[in-house]
């Protein structure tokens, strides 16, 4: 078994299975690391909680939604303005948060009533939302406030209003991936078939697992828009609430983050028999191989391949420029969950950058077979990693790149590793065509950073020619390039620095009309 | 009376100033050296507390989840303490101090913090780790009381009581900085300095502001270390600049090793500077320097040129830690600023009677509304629906969007300021603190006036 030992874990062995080196000829049935077990304490895991799971990944990015923690301020303080899910209505769910203020007196005679008090007046504040969710926290859970009940009260005394309710306290499960399961069981059981949707073309999805960091569902609407395909609802980025109660009309749900989200596709496959196609919004092939599929599904391949060809001929040659330079970089590529499948074949292929390590926060097991299988030999996956193993796979796998969260991120810039954040981006969207070249020119031009070259060097030390007085990316990326390469007229990245501007600003005008299939069927 | 003290009228909190009390303690912890804390509780309680300070520091650093899950909130979790506790001191060999820091859920469900340390002390400690220097202590800091303002008063108390000791006297003082950036400690060290005061500071944080080095060895960490804190009980007097954060620990180490107190004023601004540094040279005899003299000089030459020609009148909003507002606010009156509003403090009943709030009820001539167990849909509400006027608020980056929305400059400051650059390196507090805050103020509202082509022609001759 091709098990890892970190020397930093040797004291913990039931660690050792939680991490695999990918040996020539393996396979899955071989290289497999556990997932998804409790966390060992003090262990320093980079685990989050079941509440922020909920809340913070999938809750907080419905966009017309007042979003209120049952609970004292933390909770909802420190998953507030963290990530990068943005949307269309001036970022109402970004700026604002709620927070019942539970305090000492309530946990010792119950909170009920001032989470009554929290509804109306959060209402109140904003005459123009009418729709709530309501997160449990780990206190309010403890003390067994009912807040189903109150919502039910204040749905009674309020009919315009609708409230969710998502009962996930902090410590139900591991990790996040709790959280993930429980809201999207609690919204297909409370609000599923609630409301029913106009349907206004032959084509129609549900859009799930998507939570627009940085316009991605924005830009993947964009495309369905384009062929025609009604898209009912977004679980959950730029969401609307009501669209969203609305899902069991769909004639397919077409799921990106099969982590956080699939629970809910296989629930709506089982109650309302609407089938599942995953799919990849990251990497040229990928995306254009997603679009197809939906083509496929729909039966209209042909304007699918429209996209692709047009998105293709744009872009194509912009990705081709960064591969060129980027060949053989090495990047560890330690997201939370979905990212370490969705990227690690896509950025080795397109961009030519070799992923020598996996992590995952707190994916299962199914991430992780997805995720070894797509990575290359020797590669190190890592299943709940700690700040030590961490620190010690960095320095054994000297990557020229990471991309993971913040604060590891900043572990590694001191490691002297350039880090690009793998949740919330640096200048994404990265999805979309358009996007994947953004993603290339942002670890572009982390790796070939000028200050970054200046960090190796040892001013008192190293005998180093001070004769320049700059140096430029393209000096050091181009240095060993041929002369053929260095003579092409590609050129990076041509995009604006806010790409998302210009897809909100179309109109129905801009996307095309499509004659009836059936009406061009019956013609021929 | 043209102040009025008001409490938070509505019951709940739309978008929140603080965060809670395990919060708090883990800034403190992180000032010491060799100390890495366990937060028992669900794992959310540390991660996104390690995310929002490492926003603000632009560092990483280290603290422990007990990583409490459903059979722990079911039938206690001190089990996951136990191990926790077990699996630290095993890896990280130079770790000597491990506070074990509540949340709202173990305090809930009542695990017994107390009882497990003796019991890991006589068991684990004296078995696993004999010889080794290791002490736990508990923090308690459940989440629905106070906040994280609270979460660090407890934290520096709890961290002096453990370690604090009767000695010879020192000559050394105790002080106590309170929640404060990398800049203010290392302007406050360089006031002691120049004044040739030996001091035992609590806490060391300017390594905070690491480097990259090229052998990519560098870590960022706390520098107050045990000796230090056994020291606070032999000191001549301590110092406790924050009211609120760091004087129940200036409070303990009086009434149990008679080291006399001053606690607060918050030294912002050049009177609240004069005043501790004129205190200093009382309590230790030192002269102040010459250099000093010339040092304040230097501030009051700056802030002359923007003073009355800029900051005179213009209305602000200041809000975050009760003992930086207080001090923003009386800085702004001596700018000849006018502050409107002052968003300060959790539920703490105490601050109605901070001599500093009462001195503004008694002195200020025009209208000015200080709201405690405050959120930002004071300030919002206030501004949109009930006519407030602002030309700038002070605070911390969690406001950005009342300013961006508002078109009201904003300079940051407090925690966390994670939306601009480099605001933990300077200080607020000293004289260096004065200038960079009178300069910070006027270089915003000069911004703001060539944005909105505001009279933005009178900078063309200045």
């Amino acid at each position: 078994m091709p098990y890892h030992e970190f020397e930093a874990s040797k004291c913990i062995p039931e660690r050792k299975m939680h991490a695999v080196v990918k040996g020539e000829g393996e396979d899955l049935t071989s290289c497999l690391p556990k997932g998804y077990l409790n966390t060992i304490p003090g262990t320093i895991s980079e685990r989050g909680c079941a509440y922020c799971g909920a809340k913070h990944v999938i809750g907080t990015p419905m966009k017309d939604v007042i979003h209120l923690s049952h609970g004292p301020v933390g909770c909802t303080y420190d998953t507030w303005q963290t990530k990068r899910y943005i949307s269309d209505n001036n970022n109402f769910q970004l700026k604002y948060t709620f927070a019942s203020d539970v305090k000492e007196k309530h946990i010792v005679f119950g909170a009920e009533k001032l989470l009554k008090q929290n509804i109306l007046e959060a209402f109140d504040a904003f005459p123009e939302i009418k729709r709530m969710t309501i997160y449990q926290t780990c206190a309010t859970a403890l003390i067994g406030d009912d807040i189903a009940a109150i919502a039910e009260e204040v749905m009674t005394e309020r009919p315009e209003v609708d409230i969710f309710v998502c009962n996930s306290p902090g410590f139900g499960g591991p990790s996040q991936s709790g959280g993930h399961h429980k809201i999207n069981i609690a919204w297909l059981n409370q609000k599923v078939g609630t409301v029913e949707p106009e349907i206004t073309s032959p084509y129609v999805i549900n859009y799930v697992g998507e939570y627009n960091i940085q316009g991605d569902q924005e830009v993947m609407l964009d495309f369905f828009k384009r062929m025609g395909i009604q898209v009912l609802s977004t679980f959950t980025g730029n969401g609307k609430y009501d669209d969203l109660r609305g899902m069991h009309r769909a004639h397919l749900n077409v799921l990106e983050c099969a982590r956080s989200a699939e629970y809910i596709c296989d629930e709506l496959r089982v109650r309302y028999g609407i089938p599942r196609l995953d799919i990849d919004g990251f990497g040229h092939k990928a995306l254009a191989d997603s679009l197809r599929k939906i083509g496929l599904f729909f039966g209209i391949e042909d304007r699918a391949e429209a996209i692709i060809a047009e998105e293709m001929a744009k872009w194509g040659p912009e990705l081709a420029w960064y591969r060129e330079r980027l060949q053989g970089k090495k990047v560890c590529l330690w997201p939370g969950g979905s990212k370490l499948w969705h990227w690690a074949h896509a950025i080795q292929e397109e961009m030519g950058v070799k992923v020598v390590s996996v992590y995952t926060k707190f994916g299962h097991q199914g991430d992780m077979e997805k995720g070894v299988s797509r990575c290359g030999e020797g590669a190190l996956a890592i299943d709940d990693p700690n700040e030590l193993e961490g620190q010690e796979a960095l320095r054994t796998l000297k990557p020229d790149v990471i991309f993971t969260g913040k604060r590891p991120g900043e572990v590694a810039k001191k490691m002297r590793v350039p880090y690009l954040n793998a949740h919330a981006y640096h200048n994404g969207p990265y999805k979309g065509f358009e996007g994947w070249v953004r993603f290339a020119r942002d670890i572009y031009n982390a790796v070939y950073s000028p200050m970054h070259q200046l960090t190796a060097i040892d001013i008192a030390k190293d005998d180093y020619a001070t004769d320049q007085g700059f140096v430029t990316r393209r000096m050091l990326s181009d240095a060993n390039l041929s002369d053929e390469a260095k003579a092409s007229p590609l050129t990076g990245y041509t995009g604006k620095f806010d790409p998302i501007a210009a897809i909100r600003a179309k109109t129905d005008a801009d996307y095309p009309v499509f004659a009836p299939k059936a009406a061009t069927e019956a013609a021929e | 009376m043209n102040c009025e003290v008001k409490v938070k009228e509505r019951a709940g909190t739309i978008n929140p100033i603080f965060t809670c009390q395990p919060a708090g303690a883990q800034y403190a912890s992180i000032g010491i050296k060799d100390c890495i804390g366990i937060v028992h509780g669900g794992q959310g309680c540390v991660m996104f507390v390690r995310l929002l300070i490492s926003q603000h520091l632009k560092e990483s650093f280290e603290i422990a989840s007990s990583s409490v899950h459903e059979d722990g909130a079911v039938f206690g979790a001190l089990d996951r303490v136990e191990t926790a506790v077990d699996v630290l001191l095993s890896r990280y060999p130079h770790v000597k101090v491990v506070p074990i820091i509540t949340t709202c859920s173990t305090e809930v469900i009542g695990d017994d913090v107390d009882g497990l340390i003796t019991k890991l002390e006589e068991g684990l400690l004296a078995e696993k780790f004999a010889g080794r220097e290791v002490h736990l202590l508990p923090i308690h800091s459940p989440s629905f009381v106070g906040s994280m303002v609270s979460g660090y008063d407890v934290a520096v108390r709890d961290f002096v009581k453990k370690f604090a000791r009767k000695g010879e006297p020192s000559g050394k003082i105790n002080l106590i900085t309170g929640w404060v950036n990398p800049g203010d400690v290392k302007e406050l060290k360089h006031l002691l300095s120049e004044m040739d005061i030996d001091a035992t500071v609590l806490f060391e944080i300017e390594a905070f502001d690491s480097p990259i080095l090229p052998d990519g060895s560098a870590v960022s960490h706390g520098n107050t270390t045990i000796a230090d804190l056994e020291a606070t009980g032999s000191a001549s007097h301590t110092f406790a600049l924050n009211r609120y954060e760091g004087g129940k620990a200036a409070q303990f180490l009086e009434k149990k090793f008679k080291v006399p107190s001053t606690i607060g004023p918050t030294p912002i601004g050049i009177r609240n500077t004069d005043s501790l540094i004129k205190k200093l040279s009382q309590v230790t005899g030192k002269p102040i320097p010459d250099s000093l003299v010339k040092e304040r000089g230097i501030a009051l030459d700056a802030i002359a040129d923007v003073a009355h020609m800029f900051l005179a009148d213009k209305k602000v909003a200041i809000f975050g830690n009760p003992d930086l507002v207080i001090g923003l606010a009386e800085f702004c009156l001596d700018l000849e600023m006018k502050p409107q509003l002052l968003l300060l403090g959790d539920d703490n009943a105490g601050y109605v009677d901070d001599p500093r709030i009462k001195a503004l009820q008694a002195n200020v001539d025009y209208p000015m509304e200080i709201v405690t167990n405050a959120d930002f849909w004071d300030l919002e509400d206030r501004i949109k629906n009930k006519g407030l006027e602002l030309d700038l608020i002070l605070g911390h980056s969690k406001g950005r969007f009342v300013s961006i929305d508002y078109n009201i400059p904003m300079v940051r400051v407090g925690f966390p300021t994670y939306d601009r650059a480099g605001i933990f390196r300077n200080p607020v507090v000293g004289y260096g603190g004065a200038m960079w805050l009178a300069e910070q103020m006027a270089n915003a509202l000069f911004s703001d006036m060539e944005v909105k082509k505001n009279k933005e022609w009178l900078l063309n001759v200045w």
